[in-house]
């Protein structure tokens, strides 16, 4: 575990997750597909808060998003998984800031994302139509933020973990 | 020859008269073309006076009027035919209520709405939209409750063609249009028939305007099946009215 979960600002701000699910703001949408808020958030908190809280963060993410959501699918076993994988990716080896691995991981974890929401809705016998462009939008859009947004929270968590730690 | 009378004009002095012949030849072609010219010219010169939108407005607020008059009067009608052969529900109160989150386009086609339980709100009210009915509530809290659009890819809702008499079952797949699922082989539903919801309908009122079948696909089995565009339009709707039943 690292310090960022104690400090209650830095936890505050997954408020913002749930928060922008539902305005979904309309200018940062592509053809009316949302990017993955809870991607965007979780990937620079594992990052730098470990493996433990990682998991934890993503479990409380899907929890509240699955009550947000219609319907029985669940993102909480791909969320769990992902910010457990990011958090040991944080821990080993050289620290993880450049643009171009965290849109590729944020890229990852969003297709894992809508895959397994996909999977779900197959299961459970009703097919969306428009599944695959879904999904397909939802991955471009959250790799494409990533690195603005996700660098950015990386800075100012690494700050406050060394200035803690 | 000074004293001579002139009986037929020379035919200098008729050359030299040309701008009168020239007035001769432009009034014959006005006469020929049964005045084209001047009536140009007035429409030209009267534009600016022309009944302009202003009255267009007018008559079409009034033809408003006149048609809303119209749809009262059938509903009492239909109100009071409805009470004559027993099949009226009891009928509950219309709650407008604002649409504060909006999400048609992702994994769930859902809308929040900002009143709930309080209001009277319960989960299965039937929701509308300035257009027709756009799908029904699937779960309140005291002053929100959620939506599940008929679009939604679990949305199921029993459906009336009404130009064929036919019943048919309307599923959302998770696109803009959902899709209307027969039950007999030969249905004869066109692209532009209007679809309802089925006039026998308790779990929503029944003949509000659905949709519009867009594309029929006849070749589907086992029962042919067609693709229905919403009349509401779901993107843009900021105020529904969720129809509550009352005390039940």
């Amino acid at each position: 575990m690292g310090v960022l979960h104690r400090q209650r600002w830095c936890g505050a701000t997954a408020l913002a997750v749930p928060l922008l699910t539902l305005a979904s703001p309309g200018v940062l949408k592509i053809a009316g597909v949302a990017p993955s808020w809870a991607v965007l958030w979780l990937l620079p908190w594992a990052l730098v808060d470990g493996p433990a809280s990682g998991a934890v963060a993503g479990l409380a993410l899907g929890l509240v998003l699955d009550g947000l959501n219609l319907g029985d699918a669940s993102q909480v076993p791909v969320l769990l998984l992902l910010g457990w994988w990011w958090g040991r990716l944080g821990r080993r080896g050289a620290p993880i800031e450049r643009s171009f691995s965290l849109g590729l991981l944020a890229l990852l974890g969003s297709l894992a994302l809508g895959s397994s929401l996909l999977l779900q809705f197959r299961l459970q016998g009703h097919w969306p139509e428009a599944g695959w462009h879904i999904l397909l939008a939802q991955t471009l859009l959250t790799a494409l933020l990533a690195p603005m947004i996700c660098s950015l929270l990386l800075l100012r968590w690494r700050q406050v973990a060394s200035l803690r730690g | 020859m000074n004293g001579r009378l002139h009986r037929v004009p020379a035919l200098r002095k008729i050359l030299q008269a040309w701008p009168w012949g020239l007035l001769l030849l432009s009034l014959a072609g006005v006469r020929l073309s049964k005045g084209a010219f001047f009536a140009d010219a007035y429409a030209l010169l009267s534009r600016p006076f022309w009944p302009g939108t202003a009255q267009a407005e007018w008559l079409r607020s009034a033809q408003r009027l006149s048609d809303q008059a119209r749809v009262s009067q059938l509903e009492q009608d239909n109100r009071r035919l409805r009470g004559l052969l027993a099949l009226d529900r009891s009928p509950g109160a219309a709650v407008s209520a604002p649409v504060i989150s909006r999400d048609p386009g992702g994994w769930w086609q859902q809308l929040e709405l900002g009143k709930g339980s309080l209001e009277g709100i319960a989960a299965g009210d039937p929701v509308l939209a300035p257009g027709g009915l756009i799908g029904r509530v699937a779960s309140v809290t005291p002053s929100t409750a959620r939506v599940a659009l008929l679009t939604n890819a679990s949305s199921r809702l029993g459906v009336w063609v009404g130009r064929t008499q036919r019943h048919g079952l309307l599923v959302g797949a998770g696109t803009p249009r959902p899709k209307l699922q027969f039950l007999e082989k030969d249905t004869g539903v066109r692209p532009g028939d209007v679809v309802t919801t089925s006039p026998a309908s308790t779990l929503v009122p029944p003949n509000l305007t659905v949709g519009v079948v867009q594309a029929v696909d006849e070749q589907a089995v086992p029962a042919p099946d067609a693709l229905v565009q919403l009349s509401a339009p779901v993107d843009a709707v900021d105020w529904v009215r969720v129809l509550t039943r009352g005390a039940r």
